[in-house]
């Protein structure tokens, strides 16, 4: 239940102290493009995701238009190749990340009492290196050579008779892990330095402990893609042979390398995730968050399997059967911290007093959602049967379901759970009901089938099929068009409470919401902090989690 | 629980640049690691 006109609880003294600071600039340049504010910036990172995720999401349509029945229908064999690449590294680069930087920007802030981020200079930097990046990125599609087509994995040699364009993407994949690279060293420096006085480590809500998880894996491993990808760029242009077998080079080293980045680069995109969840479940069950401690550890524990488990990816390629069989026990064992996690989230629902207003049903969408991605994870993991399923649709089905109703069902909870906090407004529960119910239905139709067609041996990235897989296909991309059409009514739920809304948020927004960022007003005021608030039981979740 | 000033603020701020300049001189020996193990095994 949300709380609304309300403001007359205890740190309404705090609040209103702030609101007197509330100096935005003037002029929609000053505003906008030179802005330190990590409110601004976290709203230009999540508008920018936004179109990122239309525009990877209409060459998903493509993808599906064209494999809606079997026969070349609509596009070249080329050019849906492009279509398959690009959607990934927009979905990937362009929309998820940069959404979870959007919410890291203002949410870290306020969790942890602090006035901004660290570097507020430098987050103006990461985020708008992200719009030229694309730019490049997607005007390979417009030259002669095309864009991309080897898949975002860029294998060569596949990858290298790539024309002139790859120049293009290797430089704008340069820059988003530039960018991506800043605004972890960002996050960091803020957690470790500008946390209030008594916000210890473990009082940190679990949002903030997974972004500083994240954080560190992506320190760890932009690096590794760059070096990849600067090292393709050489043996395209300059007559290296790092991966070229004929000059002595190795292409299967690039898989290796790839995959190092790669693998971490999956809980980059969930972890944030976990996050999220672990805070909407909590308030709407009306309850503490079962096992918090334990949470942390075990995002912990799932970030450093993330680095010892990259050749699962590479079981068809040929490896040792010791190095086989490493790989597939140490990929089962992330099972366990995240089943961890799956069971405290049913834990901490159990005998809550539950609603489901719309965050808690994309948060329980989630869990229902992700999971069955995990237990299809663990079923590529087991080495002999994998060597069926690899690169078959059963892997697309797989990470779909890990990063559509697992990532992306996330950022909607969050979208909706903070969303008044950061407007001032409510937004319509029954349109936000409609999107949960029309996304959760359409994309179990969209990629379930996915499942049965890999199972039956369907390869991925192929625009025509044998036509045994015509009618799964067609079911996958009805459901595709319906959660397409789906997402339009979230921007319309977000400009209608941005622009319409008249029902006023209360500062605490939702009466089971506990944290820092609801002792402020909504909206939250553009300068929040610059005094830290007083940290005790009844400010935080975990107030006594160390004990 | 004692406040923390603007002075307090401005010295954490300092800090975390020295943290932004560890991170960022991990993140570079990372990358220059991998290139460098790249050209030694070709």
């Amino acid at each position: 239940m949300s709380i609304e006109h309300t403001h007359g609880h205890e740190h309404e003294s705090h609040a209103s102290h702030d609101e007197h600071h509330d100096h935005k600039p003037t002029g929609f340049l000053n505003r906008w493009l030179f802005t330190t504010n990590h409110k601004d910036i976290g709203t230009l990172y999540l508008v920018f995701a936004l179109l990122m995720f239309f525009t990877g999401g209409a060459m998903a349509m493509v993808i599906r238009a064209e494999l809606f029945m079997p026969g070349l229908q609509l596009v070249e064999p080329d050019f849906f190749n492009q279509m398959t690449t690009m959607h990934a590294l927009i979905m990937v680069f362009g929309a998820v990340m940069p959404a979870w930087v959007g919410f890291a920007n203002w949410q870290i802030p306020m969790m942890i009492g602090a006035p901004d981020m660290a570097l507020p200079r430098m987050n103006n930097w990461s985020f708008w290196i992200l719009p030229f990046a694309f730019t490049m990125l997607l005007s390979t599609l417009f030259m002669d050579s095309g864009g991309p087509a080897a898949g975002w994995t860029l294998y060569p040699p596949l990858s290298l008779q790539t024309g002139q364009s790859f120049a293009f993407v290797v430089f704008a994949v340069h820059m988003m892990g530039i960018s991506s690279i800043m605004g972890s060293i960002n996050v960091i420096a803020t957690i470790m330095n500008m946390r209030a006085p008594g916000m210890t480590l473990l009082r940190m809500p679990l949002f903030v402990w997974t972004w500083l998880i994240t954080a560190f894996l992506l320190i760890a491993v932009m690096p590794v893609l760059a070096g990849a990808v600067t090292m393709l760029l050489t043996d395209h242009f300059f007559g290296t042979s790092f991966f070229n077998a004929a000059g002595g080079g190795d292409p299967v080293m690039f898989q290796h390398i790839f995959w190092f980045f790669g693998h971490p680069e999956v809980y980059i995109m969930i972890l944030p995730a976990f996050g999220v969840v672990s805070e909407i479940i909590p308030t709407f069950a009306r309850k503490p968050l079962f096992g918090y401690t334990a949470m942390v550890y075990a995002t912990a524990s799932i970030a450093f399997l993330s680095f010892i488990v990259w050749a699962h990816h590479m079981f068809t390629v040929g490896m040792p059967l010791t190095g086989e069989l490493y790989f597939m026990y140490a990929t089962m064992l992330i099972a366990v911290p995240t089943g961890v996690k799956v069971f405290n989230w049913v834990s901490t629902m159990w005998q809550g007093s539950m609603t489901f207003e719309t965050p808690m049903l994309f948060a329980i969408g989630f869990v229902v959602l992700f999971t069955i991605g995990g237990l299809s994870g663990l079923m590529l993991a087991i080495t002999a049967a994998d060597l069926q399923y690899h690169d078959t649709y059963f892997v697309v089905a797989h990470f779909h379901y890990v990063l559509v109703p697992g990532s992306v069902f996330a950022l909607m909870a969050g979208a909706y759970y903070w969303l008044p906090k950061w407007t001032g407004h409510m937004y319509s529960e029954k349109w936000g009901k409609l999107h949960f119910w029309l996304s959760a239905i359409s994309v179990n139709i969209l990629f379930f089938p996915q499942h049965y067609l890999g199972l039956a041996g369907m390869p991925r990235r192929i625009p025509d099929y044998s036509t045994q897989f015509a009618d799964f296909n067609m079911i996958s991309s009805i459901g595709g068009f319906i959660f397409g059409a789906s997402q339009l009514i979230f921007v319309g739920v977000i400009v209608h409470c941005v622009y319409k809304s008249r029902r006023a948020a209360s500062g605490r927004v939702w009466e089971g919401a506990r944290g820092l960022e609801w002792i402020l007003p909504s909206p939250a005021p553009y300068h929040s902090f610059n005094t830290p608030p007083v940290i005790d039981a009844s400010t935080v979740a975990h107030a006594d989690a160390a004990h | 629980m004692a406040q923390p000033g603007r002075d307090e603020i401005g010295a954490r701020r300092s800090r975390a640049v020295r943290t932004a300049w560890l991170l960022a001189a991990i993140a570079a020996v990372i990358f220059a690691g991998f290139i460098l193990s790249g050209v030694l095994r070709s």
